[in-house]
């Protein structure tokens, strides 16, 4: 890829957010509000029941004398779980915008004129998948970071008022470069999990008449359902295998940040889940994401993604206004 | 003389319509083509097989290239506009201009905002918010800002007040036209286009009813407007089409005899409206 088609590329992704300023710019950038507001909603309705601060202060103390292990992990914690709501919300806009994305030029014929300059199909779709995997995820890290900065400015706040340090117990235990690092590379690996889910979504939006959605979900739905049908009535069990069931689980079970990765043992049960220590492993470690990279799962889906985004490839190539 | 369109036994079939049957062009460099005919007649599906946007059976090289698996390539040197009013209303004016320049290595901003200068249309507007005129002003400024080596304009100037039609195509020949570009129009506003063209194609179900120069048009095609005590003897000579104008029999006649013809009445140049009429009529 030369620089020429780079730029071209990157023209392209930034058509996108042209596109859907809404789902890519507003929507992060609402739950961070919504989040820094119920978090001083809450602040205020605390400073009502203790009027003269006592009892705040005195936590603030306390959690200022905990070993330096647990403030890292109580600070970059509370962090990480901020970002939960950001990302489910995140994988819904992606869900939706991929499955529009190669459809909503033909229906209303603007691929006419999309067709009309020197961009070729592939590149198309390229930049379709790359605004899913790269741009919108980069999107709302930004919307994330806004708002963990102003927690930390509003924890410093009460911690200045307590007279304990804000930048040795709060600014440092947060480890913002490490956080941030392994959320950028958490959302790529994410991608790349996700990444057949995705290409299906392109796939039935190069082709689909009309609600390119309800054909992506209503296919694979079909199909799980007619397995079910199927292996209840030759052997009235349920089928070991069913598409529906997986690309749920693979959705459900994504590698997103703060997605806390437990491995239960089978047989083990319950007591596995009583013997888990909180650490930070669960949550912020590369050795996590590296491991994701090497499933054997991971690589299948590689395969079928390839597959169906080369599908996608040929019918945008014979895709005009009708 | 180089060709850039070149078909041989191009064809393509929706269920048992053909919509084009086995059609075949050389369009050099330095014309202005225009594609005219009936609804429904295959000019669209002609110029989609030409533009890469749908498959096709048959030969068809444009500018050498295969349309159909080149057309990011072709499109380098190939500009279009389909049809009015598709560019994408999301955009605001700015943003379009912004793309363009950035996708099409051959686009001039200066003359693109140069050409909108003299329309209402403003950077920041939104497509959406254009009036239908309007967005073909602005499609149009697009495209005359594109240095391509063909043109191809489908329907361009429809929605469009006569003033901005006539500078349009004021511009298109006297800023953009020149001996190295090609300019293919279909349009039904026949009248507007007729002075410009140096290339005339009729296409009926299809097939190609007509392909030839304006010159070649001019010579082989003649009307009398036929006193009326000659009707007799010039009907004797086989005319293609008549038609009453005031009372008065206009006849056109396919390579006539213009020795026998000057006798009967006033002999002048039919206009490719009439033609048209007359060669599209036929058998109906």
């Amino acid at each position: 890829m030369n620089a020429r088609n780079l730029n071209s590329l990157w023209m392209l992704m930034r058509r996108e957010v042209w596109e859907s300023p809404f789902a890519f710019k507003w929507a992060p950038l609402l739950i961070a509000g919504l989040i820094i507001l119920l978090t001083i909603i809450g602040l205020i309705l605390g400073a009502r029941f203790d009027g003269n601060m006592t009892f705040t202060v005195d936590a603030m103390r306390l959690f200022a004398d905990l070993p330096a292990e647990q403030k890292r992990l109580i600070v970059s914690g509370s962090l990480f779980a901020t970002s939960s709501l950001f990302l489910q919300v995140m994988v819904l806009v992606i869900l939706f915008y991929l499955a529009g994305s190669l459809y909503d030029d033909r229906k209303d014929r603007s691929i006419l004129f999309w067709k009309s300059l020197p961009i070729s199909d592939a590149m198309t779709v390229a930049s379709k998948l790359a605004t899913a995997c790269i741009m919108v995820p980069a999107l709302f890290l930004a919307a994330i970071i806004l708002t963990q900065l102003a927690l930390l400015l509003i924890g410093s706040g009460y911690a200045l008022v307590a007279g304990i340090n804000p930048f040795t117990n709060i600014w440092w235990p947060a480890s913002l470069p490490r956080l941030w690092t392994v959320m950028a590379a958490g959302l790529l690996v994410q991608a790349l999990w996700l990444l057949p889910i995705y290409a299906w979504l392109l796939f039935c939006s190069s082709w689909a008449p009309r609600l390119p959605i309800l054909i992506a979900v209503a296919i694979p739905a079909g199909v799980s359902i007619a397995q079910h049908s199927y292996s209840l009535i030759s052997g009235f069990r349920l089928p070991e295998f069913n598409l529906g069931l997986i690309m749920l689980k693979r959705l459900g079970g994504g590698v997103l940040p703060g997605n806390v990765n437990i491995e239960v043992g089978s047989g083990s049960g319950a007591s596995a889940l009583e013997d888990l220590e909180f650490s930070e492993e669960l949550y912020m470690s590369f050795s996590n994401l590296g491991a994701h990279l090497i499933k054997p799962e991971m690589w299948i889906g590689f395969a079928i993604a390839a597959v169906l985004i080369a599908g996608a490839v040929f019918f945008r190539r014979r895709a005009t206004d009708n | 003389m180089t060709s850039i369109i070149k078909a041989s036994h191009l064809s393509r079939s929706f269920g048992p319509v053909r919509a084009l049957d086995n059609v075949d062009l050389d369009i050099p460099a330095g014309r202005i083509v225009g594609l005219i005919g009936p609804n429904g007649a295959g000019k669209t599906t002609a110029l989609k097989a030409i533009l890469g946007l749908s498959s096709y059976q048959g030969e068809l090289s444009v500018l050498g290239l295969d349309p159909a698996r080149e057309r990011d390539r072709l499109m380098q040197d190939v500009c279009f506009i389909a049809d009015v009013a598709v560019l994408p209303r999301w955009a605001k004016v700015s943003q379009i201009i912004d793309l363009t320049e950035q996708l099409h290595p051959n686009f001039s901003r200066e003359r693109c905002l140069h050409y909108l200068e003299s329309t209402k249309i403003r950077p920041d507007s939104k497509v959406r918010a254009l009036s239908k005129g309007m967005v073909v002003q602005l499609h149009l400024a697009l495209v005359m800002a594109i240095e391509v080596r063909l043109l191809v304009l489908d329907e361009p100037t429809l929605g469009l007040d006569i003033l901005f039609r006539k500078r349009f195509y004021s511009n298109l020949l006297n800023e953009y036209f020149d001996e190295e570009r090609t300019i293919v129009i279909t349009t039904h506003q026949v009248e507007e286009v007729e002075h410009i063209l140096t290339d005339l194609i009729f296409i009926k179900d299809g097939k190609l009813i007509l392909n030839a120069s304006m010159e070649a048009i001019h010579e082989r095609y003649t009307e009398v407007m036929v006193r009326p005590e000659q009707l007799e003897a010039a009907m004797a000579l086989n005319p293609l089409h008549e038609r009453v104008l005031f009372g008065r029999r206009i006849l056109l006649f396919d390579e006539p005899d213009r020795e026998k013809l000057a006798p009967l009445g006033e002999i002048h140049r039919p206009s490719v409206a009439d033609l048209f009429v007359a060669l599209m009529g036929e058998g109906e």
